[in-house]
Parts: structure tokens; C-alpha cells; sequence
């Protein structure tokens, strides 16, 4: 007599999932939606800080430094760079900059346009690590601009299209400003000539940028500004107190953020410590009879713990997979073609989606635990309890 | 080989005390087809229970292998149930996700008896049914292969709780005959109120309201 297929073990959790999919999978759906909700909420909530980091990348190579309400503090200002700068100095460049704005997923925020000359805005593009430019450079003088691809995208912008303009509210100028080139880089730029900054803007300041010889060095340039020109007639920008802001800034959004997860995590382990109650009733017979059998309680525990396992991180990872896919097509979809920031793979969202799975399987275990410390399995197999 | 030492079981039913059982002091010797007979209530699934270490008797006490098995933990005490014991319920339960091959192995967990699985299947009549669900088996069939689950693994004792109460008189006829047949060197205790299911005891133990009253050869 052929031996037929079973299972090496026929009560391995496995087998009891498989075969009960209709009741299993529901469970795992929930964790997996639970998990993909809570992944997306901080994803897109991290997307703000992240897309503020992204912008403003560029002060990430070089130091600014303004002088406070008198223009004539410029150059004692360089003068002091170029005496003190604790690193090897690249260039420090004497420019303007006037304001304009760029478009984030919570409106609109303000964008430095920069005002260089000829030879500075070539020394610029090359840190700015600019592989090529479509186009050209704008000319000396001439009412005319250069963007990067990211900000093109971001405001729909193409060759030719004006950047700054008398019409503009956002971003004024005299004059329409073209754009005659776009530069292929990561990083946001808008320059124009410095001449025509000059000649057209107001008011009348010229700022410093500093570029330490060596990108790497250019952290401790920053600090280096922050505490020299402390309590002068300066500002310093900075990359590092730009995301000190940030990070200050988006402490109370954080606090609200933990709130809102740890509420979500209270529910979600309400109502699935509350399925699984249901689950679990449902097999009393069958524990009822294996208890009656000889397994022991301890036996029958560890194995609905371990099911328990099985369907929580069973919905973790689904969960974090089919996140892994939303992002990623919210990215490429929405996101992507307005130059928007958006981290699909930002550890945080998928470590925020942790404690509720952990939750779950705490809530699930404890429900049979509760279950098994009053279970008669003679009540059972008398059919009292069935 | 399992003894009772005037062992009770008495409990509260809405404030009334109850005595399932009272004084019962037996003995089962290995190889032995023991019958306990009595009307409904009579305390016989009390005393099974009792002496299957599934109640926790509340006076006297219940030996195996000289040992109280109610001095044990409860952990020893279903270790000693799935090695020394077999079960066969008034009810035939099986697990619904299991075929009738893996429920019979149910019995041995961890153990190479598929073999022997399939051989108490077949001694049974049950060979070309072992890979169908319980719902794809009769009444009779599931109680068969609920016996097959108790010989597994040859138990020193089969314990037997109105096994033909839920089948008609042909079937538990059929039932009683395997289980006895193929118990091999274990004992039968078999609790039942139909005389006819015991023609093949060695001796029967009659109770009414929870006491012993007579005991004599089956």
C-alpha cells in the first residue's frame, strides 16, 4: 500500500496555515495593510525634512556669510576668511543674491538665486559637480540665467523660459530673466551675472561664499564661521545650522508623528488582538482533543506561538514589500517628475512599522495564554465547551 | 498496573454538592478488557476521567504503575497520557485540516510511525481512505480511524468513553471488536451503558450515582 503524502510533522504551524488559508490570510492582510499605512504615513511625513536637506544640498559646499545692516563690512569680513579660515581655502567668491521661491509638497519655500561672475560662476558649477550644460553660461551682464535639472523640473521650467521677471510675484526682476542653460547636477542652483544683479536688484550688499580646498573640510569651515563671526555684524549660512533647524523644527511634527503611530499601534493590536481571540476560539475542540491526547500545555502554547509568528511576520514583510512598491511608484509617479524628495527606502518608516506586529504577537500570545490557564479539555470532549 | 484507592470526585453544581464519584477502588491489570456499565450520570465518564488523569480526583487516590498520578506535575502527567494511553471519545473529534493518516499520527508526535499508521488503517478497512478529510468520512469511518489513533504506538491503556454512542448498533458493534482485537497487550477500559458492547470483557464494574455496586466477570 503506497505510504500517502503527509507532513513530517502533521501539527508543524505551517501546515495548519496553509491548510486554513481563508482564516489565516485575513489576518496577514491586516498586519500587511497596518504595516504599508504606518511605512507611508512616516515616509511621507520624513519626506519634508528630507526634501529641505535635498534643496538646500548645495550649502553643503560652501560657507556663507553675509554682513549684518552695513554693506561696508564685506570686505573686513573676507579679510578675516582669508586670515583665519582653519582649512585650505578653495575660493572665496564676493556675490549677490536676490530671492526667489521653489515648490515642495507643503507649498512654496524661498531659493537663493545667486548673482556671480563669468569665472566665479564657472568655479561654482564645477563644485556643484555639474557633469554638462545644455545650453550655455549666462552672458556678463546679460538678463539671463542658469538652473539645474532638479530645480527645471521642480517649476516646469525649460530653455528660454523666463526664471525671474517683472510679472513674477514669486521672483521679481526688472527684467525678464531667460534661462539660457540647464546643468546637469543633483544639486539646486539658480545664477544669473552678477553685472545685471547690480544694475537691476536692491538692495546693494555683497555677500561672501567660501569653498574650502577640500569638500570634506568644509563642515569645520562652517563651524569654524558659526563661532568667529558669533555676535559680529554677520550671518553665517551654513549647511549644518540649516539642519539643525530642521531638525528642531520638525521635533514637534515628530512628537505629533509618535502620537499618531502609537495610537494607530493601540488600535490595530485592539482590534487583531481581538480577531485572533476569535481565530483561536474556534479551535477549542481542536485543543480541547490534544490536550485530552497528552500534549502538553506548554507544547500547544509554543505552538500557537509560533503560528503567531508566522502570520505576524508573514504581514511585516508583505507589509514592508508592498510599502517598498507604493513608495516607489509614489516616487516615480508623483514625486519624481517635480523634483519632490521622496526616501522609499527611509529606515525610519520601516523601524516605526515594528511595534505593531511586536504588539499584535504579544496580544495574540496572550489571549491563548489566557485561554489555556482555564481549559478543561474535558469539557471538550464531554461536547460542554463546543 | 492502574489502580483507584477510593477515589472521589465531588463538585458544586449551582451551590448543590455533587458526587460524581464515591469510594471507587479498582484495579485494571494489563491485557484486561474492563467494562464499566451504569445508566446516564451514573459517574462512569467521571471515573474514566479520574483514572485517565483528565480530573483531578477530590478524595483517594490513582496509581500507575504504582506511582499517583495525581502527585504529578501536569506537564508529567499528559506526558505519561500521549505515551502510556489511548482515547477513543463518545464523540469521534478529528482535526478537520488533517487527513485521516496524519490524524492517526496524531497519537505518536515526533515519532517514525507511518508505517504502522497505515497498517491499523488498513487492519481497519480504512487503506484507500487515509488521505480523505474527516468531513469526507462517515460517521463510522471517523470512529474507526479515532480507534486507529488510540492503538497507535500500542498504548499499555485504551481508555473508552461510550465509543459506540454515536453510531448505530452494527458500527459500535464493529468498533468495540477492533479496538478489542488489536489492542494487543494493553489494557481496555471501556465505559458504556449497553451491556450488549461488553460481551468480550473480561469483567464489568457497575455504578449508579457515583458508588461501585457489583463487579463480575463480562
Amino acid at each position: 500500500m503506497p505510504k500517502p503524502l503527509a507532513p513530517r510533522n502533521p501539527l508543524a504551524p505551517g501546515v495548519f496555515l496553509l491548510r486554513n488559508a481563508g482564516k489565516t490570510l485575513p489576518l496577514v492582510l491586516v498586519i500587511m495593510l497596518a504595516v504599508m499605512l504606518i511605512a507611508g504615513i512616516v515616509s511621507m511625513m520624513n519626506s519634508i525634512p528630507y526634501s529641505i536637506r535635498t534643496i538646500y544640498d548645495y550649502s553643503k559646499r560652501y560657507t556663507g556669510i553675509t554682513p549684518r545692516g552695513d554693506p561696508s563690512q564685506t570686505p573686513i569680513l573676507r579679510q578675516a576668511v582669508l586670515d583665519e579660515s582653519p582649512v585650505k581655502l578653495g575660493r572665496v567668491i564676493t556675490c549677490r543674491a536676490s530671492e526667489a521661491v521653489v515648490r515642495s509638497i507643503v507649498g512654496k519655500w524661498p531659493f537663493v538665486v545667486v548673482a556671480l561672475g563669468q569665472d566665479d560662476m564657472r568655479y561654482y558649477l564645477d563644485q556643484m559637480e555639474v557633469e554638462r550644460v545644455e545650453g550655455r553660461l549666462p552672458a556678463p551682464g546679460a538678463a539671463e540665467a542658469i538652473i539645474s535639472e532638479p530645480v527645471a523640473r521642480n517649476l516646469n521650467l525649460k530653455l528660454g523660459d523666463p526664471l525671474l521677471g517683472p510679472e513674477i510675484n514669486d521672483a521679481y526682476s526688472p527684467q525678464e530673466v531667460k534661462i539660457v542653460g540647464i546643468a546637469r547636477t543633483d544639486r539646486w542652483l539658480k545664477l544669473t551675472p552678477i553685472e545685471y544683479h547690480q544694475a537691476n536688484h536692491f538692495p546693494p550688499i555683497d555677500l561672501l561664499i567660501a569653498f574650502a580646498e577640500d569638500p570634506r573640510e568644509q563642515a569645520k569651515l562652517d563651524r569654524w564661521a558659526i563661532e568667529r563671526f558669533k555676535g559680529e555684524r554677520a550671518r553665517v549660512f551654513a549647511y549644518e545650522l540649516l539642519d539643525r533647524d530642521t531638525e528642531e523644527m520638525f521635533q514637534i511634527l515628530y512628537k505629533i508623528l509618535n502620537v499618531v503611530i502609537g495610537t494607530l499601534v493601540v488600535v490595530i493590536t485592539f482590534m487583531m488582538g481581538m480577531l485572533m481571540n476569535i481565530y483561536q476560539s474556534q479551535r477549542v475542540q481542536e485543543f480541547g482533543l490534544l490536550q485530552a491526547l497528552g500534549y502538553t500545555r506548554r507544547a500547544l502554547l509554543k505552538r500557537v506561538l509560533m503560528e503567531s509568528v508566522l502570520v505576524v511576520v508573514g504581514g511585516w514583510v508583505l507589509g514592508v514589500g508592498c510599502a517598498l512598491l507604493l513608495l516607489n511608484a509614489v516616487k516615480s509617479l508623483l514625486m519624481d517628475p517635480q523634483a519632490f524628495a521622496l526616501n522609499p527606502l527611509d529606515p525610519a518608516a520601516y523601524l516605526y512599522s515594528i511595534p505593531a506586529p511586536i504588539a499584535i504577537l504579544a496580544a495574540a500570545w496572550y489571549t491563548v495564554w489566557l485561554r489555556f490557564r482555564r481549559f478543561d479539555p474535558v469539557g471538550v470532549v464531554e461536547r460542554r465547551l463546543v | 498496573m492502574i489502580q483507584t484507592e477510593r477515589v472521589g470526585l465531588t463538585y458544586l453544581d449551582h451551590g448543590r454538592e455533587v458526587h460524581a464519584c464515591q469510594d471507587v477502588s479498582i484495579r485494571v491489570e494489563r491485557g484486561e478488557f474492563v467494562g464499566i456499565l451504569g445508566p446516564s450520570g451514573s459517574g462512569k465518564s467521571s471515573l474514566l476521567y479520574l483514572m485517565s488523569g483528565l480530573k483531578t480526583p477530590t478524595s483517594g487516590q490513582v496509581l500507575v504503575h504504582g506511582d499517583d498520578l495525581h502527585a504529578m506535575t501536569d506537564e508529567s502527567r499528559a506526558k505519561l497520557r500521549l505515551r502510556e494511553f489511548g482515547f477513543v471519545f463518545q464523540h469521534p473529534y478529528l482535526l478537520g485540516y488533517l487527513s485521516a493518516f496524519e490524524n492517526v499520527l496524531l497519537a505518536r508526535p515526533g515519532e517514525d510511525r507511518g508505517a504502522e499508521a497505515l497498517e491499523l488503517l488498513d487492519v481497519l478497512g480504512l487503506q484507500s481512505k487515509a488521505d480523505r478529510k474527516p468531513h469526507e468520512l462517515s460517521g463510522g469511518e471517523r470512529q474507526r480511524v479515532c480507534v486507529a489513533r488510540a492503538l497507535l504506538g500500542r498504548p499499555a491503556v485504551i481508555f473508552a468513553d461510550e465509543p459506540t454512542a454515536s453510531l448505530d448498533h452494527r458500527n459500535g458493534e464493529v468498533v468495540v471488536d477492533l479496538l478489542n482485537r488489536y489492542r494487543g497487550e494493553g489494557a481496555l477500559v471501556m465505559v458504556t451503558h449497553d451491556p450488549s458492547m461488553l460481551k468480550g470483557a473480561d469483567r464489568v464494574l457497575h455504578l449508579v450515582d457515583g458508588a461501585m455496586v457489583e463487579e463480575g466477570l463480562g
